[in-house]
């Protein structure tokens, strides 16, 4: 149990209280630690070739998962989507579907996902261990400013990284759901591609692209954060890997309804000022 | 000159530094002993500003340290840092540089840069080093080791020669000789004893060891519940009444050696 956890216990003996209360302290200081991050970046120079190394290290990590999970992921959502689309004789829709499902929601969310099990956790593993074997400590006193020497270069690469790593995952997972929409569906993959500009376009891409860096700030900020910031030798180590992989999920749960909705409301707002040009200079 | 002026620090409900005012002249080896959780190694990492008093006033030479920890003031932090080499409980060496790199971290900083008012080239860091590594008795062939190649006395040698690359004014050594077997902790002590000596630094050395405190220290301070329970020369200690300082000495009486003499 942390400092601050036992001092939440003992004022706020309520456990719904103190679990708000907990939260929204853990909430507080990983938005001080964000814009630590970025207050630092801005100051700094020369963070380009940490960056890459740490780019090519989180990819190389993380890709094997990532297209062996996009091509099952591919294949599940034609499997799902087929069952719906042939009661309603519309397979004819199967590829356009699938893709903008997976390229707005399900990509983002699942790379997200599969970034906080691999990357995530093992940065927070990675700077919690040197935070309570004082190397944090010590790199502060030689002279050097932790954040802009550990934190920024894996801060920026799984950000980074997860766009790379959503362009694979999609491309994958649409050849996963080709290969399966053509053994299962009575699907040619003619009709399967010609469906997809029906369904995603740019705006889809956008949405995409939007939601994976969302996400991924979330993985980046809150496994640096909770390594950064944690106490208590080993069980310390575990138990800032632990809470980073809650939070982690939990607020890219919450943050994908949020931005769902406003990037919609967007979408509808362009819409609408695209139709009200028109008009006019019609 | 390092100088604590009523300086409190607590941590959640607990006190953990309670007024306390001390001072180490220029030079002089100071040793802070007392039992766990007294408030040692806080006291140390107040000195380099890696934690900042509830009240009262720190100060390296006349900086006030205790001042620096506005965000528009960190490069004077910094630079009081480049001036205190601290040697951690840990050896914490960064585990994805090899040895040689880890000595080399602080030359390779801007600060050392701008104190030295030019980039070191590559061969010139070599050279200090290979001068780092001999001075605390280790063998050039291990600089391409990596940390965890090697044994934890080596590692607390490696940690005390990458303190020492940038050449601190102050030495602040953390507990240097826990987890280390006898016979290198008395390497480790005759180590630090030698580089006090050799360097001419002023050294604060916070130690559970009181054999080792009696021969190096030119001052010993006792805490105890986060206040100043005695601070005397060596020879004070030994003859001092307070049972807490006692019991330290007759737990060490019986492990000095034989011809064991008191510093003077």
């Amino acid at each position: 149990m942390s400092r601050t956890e036992r001092k939440l216990q003992q004022e706020t003996p309520n456990p719904l209280e103190r679990a708000v209360a907990n939260t929204m302290h853990e909430f507080g200081g990983a938005w001080i630690f964000f814009n630590r991050v970025m207050r630092t970046f801005k100051r700094t120079k020369g963070h380009k070739s940490a960056i890459i190394q740490q780019v090519a290290d989180v990819s190389t990590r993380t890709i094997g998962t990532v297209i062996f999970a996009g091509v099952f992921v591919g294949a599940i959502l034609v499997l799902q989507f087929d069952v719906m689309l042939r009661r309603f004789d519309a397979q004819a829709l199967l590829g356009g579907l699938n893709t903008s499902a997976t390229i707005r929601e399900v990509g983002p969310l699942i790379i997200s996902f599969l970034l906080a099990g691999k990357v995530g956790a093992y940065t927070t593993a990675e700077l919690a261990n040197m935070r309570v074997t004082e190397q944090i400590d010590a790199i502060e006193c030689l002279g050097t400013n932790p954040i802009q020497y550990l934190i920024i270069p894996r801060f920026f690469a799984i950000i980074l990284s997860s766009v790379v790593l959503l362009a694979i995952g999609l491309s994958v997972s649409v050849i996963g759901a080709i290969l399966v929409a053509q053994t299962f569906s009575d699907i040619n993959l003619y009709q399967y591609i010609s469906s997809i500009p029906r369904f995603a376009g740019a705006w889809t891409l956008f949405e995409g692209l939007f939601r994976s860096v969302l996400f991924s700030t979330i993985v980046a900020t809150i496994s640096t954060f909770k390594g950064y910031t944690a106490t208590g030798g080993a069980r310390g180590v575990g138990r800032a890997v632990t809470e980073s992989a809650i939070y982690i999920n939990v607020y890219i749960v919450i943050v994908n309804f949020i931005s769902s909705s406003i990037l919609e409301w967007v979408h509808d707002f362009i819409f609408w000022i695209g139709a009200l040009l028109e008009r006019i200079t019609l | 000159m390092i100088r604590f002026e009523h300086v409190s620090k607590a941590f959640g409900g607990k006190v953990v530094l309670n007024d306390v005012s001390f001072e180490v002249p220029k030079g002089d080896v100071l040793f802070i002993l007392g039992k766990s959780g007294m408030g040692k190694s806080v006291a140390l990492k107040h000195i380099i500003g890696v934690l900042a008093p509830d009240s009262g006033k720190i100060f390296v030479d006349d900086i006030e340290v205790s001042a620096l920890h506005s965000p528009d003031r960190k490069d004077e932090l910094v630079q009081v840092r480049q001036r205190c080499g601290m040697v951690f409980q840990h050896p914490a060496l960064l585990d994805s540089l090899n040895i040689f790199d880890n000595i080399a971290f602080g030359l390779r900083t801007p600060q050392y840069q701008a104190k030295m008012r030019r980039k070191l080239t590559e061969e010139e860091i070599g050279v200090i080093v290979e001068q780092k590594v001999d001075l605390v008795d280790l063998k050039i062939d291990i600089l391409s080791m990596f940390p965890h190649e090697v044994s934890f006395g080596v590692q607390k040698r490696v940690s005390m020669a990458r303190t020492l690359a940038p050449s601190p004014d102050y030495l602040l050594f953390d507990e240097p000789t826990t987890s280390l077997d006898p016979l290198t902790t008395s390497e480790i002590n005759q180590l630090i004893d030698d580089l006090s000596r050799k360097l001419k630094v002023t050294s604060i050395i916070v130690s559970h060891d009181m054999a080792c405190a009696l021969a190096i220290a030119d001052n010993i301070l006792f805490l105890d519940q986060g206040k100043i329970l005695l601070q005397a020369k060596p020879k004070e200690v030994v003859a001092s009444q307070i049972p807490l300082v006692k019991d330290f000495f007759s737990e060490t009486k019986e492990l000095l050696p034989p011809d064991w003499n008191l510093k003077a």
